[in-house]
């Protein structure tokens, strides 16, 4: 056998059969959504490797980046498919872990001891969406230059170092000689490089500390082993990520940059809209309002609280979530076992709210096109989202905090009912007896 | 602890045969790549190549009877567990604050290059000065009739087609229409100009609704009335496009009287005029 010989090689040298033990017996709790953040690692190894082929042709100067791609595009049908693959991979990759991050929420999983590995997988969010604005931004169309015009305003609109920011974002001013090298070098290997130690970091922590798990047994892993079972499931789960995203990238093109011809500055795409995990900040800018503050006869732009002011908001509130969680479940207890959605009603209320707020930003990222469809003024449309996005927001957050409470109460009432069987006899004085409780069958 | 090893079986005759045709699509996939087939038979014959493999790891993993739920201790270090640390450690007597400022200091020395990576200082300047001609993006000066009444025309200064921040949009207005107030004299025979780089967040200001003279910013929708100086009439921009005076040169082109009156696009915190 060559696993033996291979294994026995490495042991002789390292004594590395204990290592091994301890990986393939390892218990590993089950569960479909346990499967979300693998998609997620498994779309990042995708992309890693059909990213490292892409630097092999483009080009990373304002003159002939454009056009590199578009070469890469047309000449073999592998170049082709390694351009849809790995933007495909970037969608799937935002997603998997967005809805991972849902599921992590909803259960409380980010609860003591694990509030580290919370915040590392949020920073891994901000990071996977960075890397793909600057992903898409490379091949310097007339969509993306737009994209990277409005990026450099929202850098600019900060009080203080705006100019400054902006001036490092570009090498100058706006379109700066040295955008599309320093968007390459960030793109290529600082964030790649920063997302590869923040997932081992990320994978490490949860080998140490062990997964969480549904099975109300606080001091035991209840799962299936690692050898055979979980391989063989991880091998099903990598193999599915990557036909999927073969089969999307073959089918439905992505971004095809030579519709949109390239980025000269001073035409524009029309809709103007940038990839979906990117929308929302989109959305936002259109539906900020036109105030101009000043301070100390600075002007603070209106992009700055949309672009900025909001963002940065949201984002620290999710990232303190393991605490303010904590603060007010009045819990600073250590968890291993998961909660079910409707035990913490707030909990899905709010993160229902969140997500609500997310997809309506995003859908006024489309509301020309929508105004449009529906034959409507555009700015009616507007109108309507800057209303929809607070008030529905906590509509929605309302209605799902109602819907969690009812069915955690019509589950009490059930545990109740099945608590109440009791078993009553006569006793020798004329009076009843309780018998112990029926445990349920 | 789940030590012992589950029977291992023979793989089935299915796991075989998946594994049989991951590796057919496999072969095939290469040689569709290698004869320049269309991109969807090769991504199809990889995707078919993925999808085996799946069904036959998943049906694997049901032969084994592998998923039979085991449990292992769960220790986690309590507070009860937490070893004590010694002393020297947690009193900090080694390294005191002065270490710590030290620290700060060399983080930074480390920012430093990167605010060396700001070079140029931000210009607000164009290329627009008395007397310059305008010129489409192919070029061809313009002369006062050249634009149809209601037509719009992206404008650079002669010689400079490719300097961004003086792109500039002319419009033909209807002779009906008439600019009044101190602008009004910045108008050739319908012929008025703006910066075409919207004052909120940079994109060109690229559509022009005819019918009620208003210029549109195809990215976050502002609105600016072209017969008002631009002013922002709806949307999230809050200045109005700088204009261009126009005037006519003596062989009948049109051209500015000088650079834009405001500064050109989006505002920050630099910028106090």
């Amino acid at each position: 056998m060559i696993a033996r010989r291979v294994t026995r090689f490495f042991d002789e040298r390292f004594g590395s059969n204990a290592a091994v033990r301890f990986a393939v017996t390892k218990i590993f709790p089950d569960h479909w959504s346990f499967y979300l953040g693998e998609f997620a690692l498994y779309s990042f190894a995708l992309l890693v490797a059909t990213g490292v082929w892409l630097t092999f042709v483009y080009d990373p100067s304002p003159a002939a980046a454009y056009d590199s791609v578009v070469a890469l595009s047309r000449a073999t049908p592998v170049g082709y498919l390694m351009r849809q693959v790995h933007h495909w991979s970037a969608v799937v990759f935002v997603a998997a872990i967005l809805l991972h991050m849902a599921r992590i929420f909803v259960t409380g999983a980010f609860r003591k001891p694990r509030e580290l590995n919370w915040v590392v997988g949020f920073l891994l969010l901000i990071l996977a969406s960075v890397t793909g604005f600057t992903g898409y931004s490379l091949p310097y169309d007339v969509l993306s230059g737009t994209g990277l015009r409005i990026a450099d305003s929202v850098l600019l609109a900060v009080p203080f170092v705006g100019g400054f920011l902006e001036n490092v974002f570009n090498g100058g001013a706006f379109p700066g000689p040295l955008l599309l090298s320093h968007l390459y070098t960030f793109h290529v290997y600082f964030l790649p490089v920063s997302i590869a130690a923040l997932l081992a970091a990320h994978l490490g922590m949860m080998v140490f500390q062990k997964h969480t798990q549904f099975a109300n047994e606080p001091g035991s892993v209840v799962g299936r082993r690692m050898w055979p079972d979980y391989a063989l499931r991880a091998t099903a789960a990598f193999a599915i990520t990557v036909g999927v995203i073969l089969a999307l990238a073959s089918t439905l093109e992505i971004n095809p940059i030579d519709e949109y011809g390239p980025y000269n500055g001073w035409t524009v795409p029309n809709p103007a809209t940038p990839d979906w995990y990117a929308a929302f900040l989109d959305g936002a800018l259109r539906l900020g309002p036109a105030i101009e503050l000043r301070l100390f006869g600075h002007p603070i732009p209106a992009l700055f609280w949309p672009g900025v002011v909001m963002p940065t908001i949201v984002l620290a509130v999710l990232i303190c979530w393991p605490w303010i969680d904590a603060r007010f479940t009045r819990d600073a207890r250590a968890h291993d076992v998961l909660e079910s959605a409707s035990d913490r009603p707030w909990r899905v209320g709010f993160g229902s709210a969140l997500v609500c707020a997310g997809i309506l930003l995003t859908l006024a990222a489309g509301d020309d096109q929508q105004a449009l469809a529906m034959h409507v003024p555009v700015e009616a449309l507007l109108r309507l989202y800057q209303l929809l996005v607070p008030f529905g927001s906590l509509a929605v957050g309302w209605v799902a905090f109602v819907f969690a409470r009812q069915v955690a109460a019509r589950r009490r009432v059930g545990e109740l009912a099945a608590e109440r069987v009791v078993g009553l006899r006569r006793n020798e004085v004329g009076g009843f007896d309780a018998e112990a409780p029926e445990t349920a069958a | 602890m789940g030590d012992d090893l589950p029977r291992t079986i023979a793989p089935s005759s299915r796991v075989r045969a998946a594994l049989v045709v991951s590796v057919i699509a496999a072969l095939a996939a290469a040689f569709a790549a290698a004869t320049h087939e269309s991109a969807a038979l090769v991504g199809w014959l990889a995707a078919a190549t993925a999808f085996a493999v799946t069904f036959a790891a998943g049906a694997r993993a049901r032969e084994l009877r592998a998923s039979d739920v085991l449990r292992e201790p769960r220790t986690r270090p309590g507070p009860t567990a937490a070893e004590a640390l010694p002393d020297d450690v947690t009193r900090r007597g080694v390294f005191d604050r002065f270490w710590g400022l030290a620290a700060g200091a060399l983080t930074l020395l480390a920012v430093v290059p990167f605010v060396a990576l700001a070079r140029a200082p931000r210009s607000n300047g164009t290329f627009w000065k008395a007397g310059t001609r305008l010129v489409t993006p192919d070029g061809t000066p313009l002369r006062v009739d050249d634009l149809a009444v209601g037509g719009i025309e992206t404008v650079f200064p002669e010689g400079h087609l490719t300097s961004y921040e003086s792109t500039a949009v002319l419009l033909r207005l209807p002779p009906t229409v008439a600019v009044e107030g101190e602008h009004g004299d910045w108008v050739r025979d319908g012929n008025i100009a703006y910066s075409k780089i919207c004052t909120h967040a940079g994109c060109p200001v690229a559509l022009y609704r005819q019918e009620s003279l208003e210029l549109y910013c195809p990215c976050h929708q502002s609105v600016f009335d072209v017969v008002h100086g631009a002013r922002p009439v709806s949307g999230p921009a809050t200045r109005a496009l700088p204009q261009l005076a126009l005037d006519v040169d003596d062989s009948g082109y049109l051209i500015a009287r000088g650079d834009f009156d405001t500064p050109v696009g989006p505002d920050s915190w630099g910028r106090t005029t």
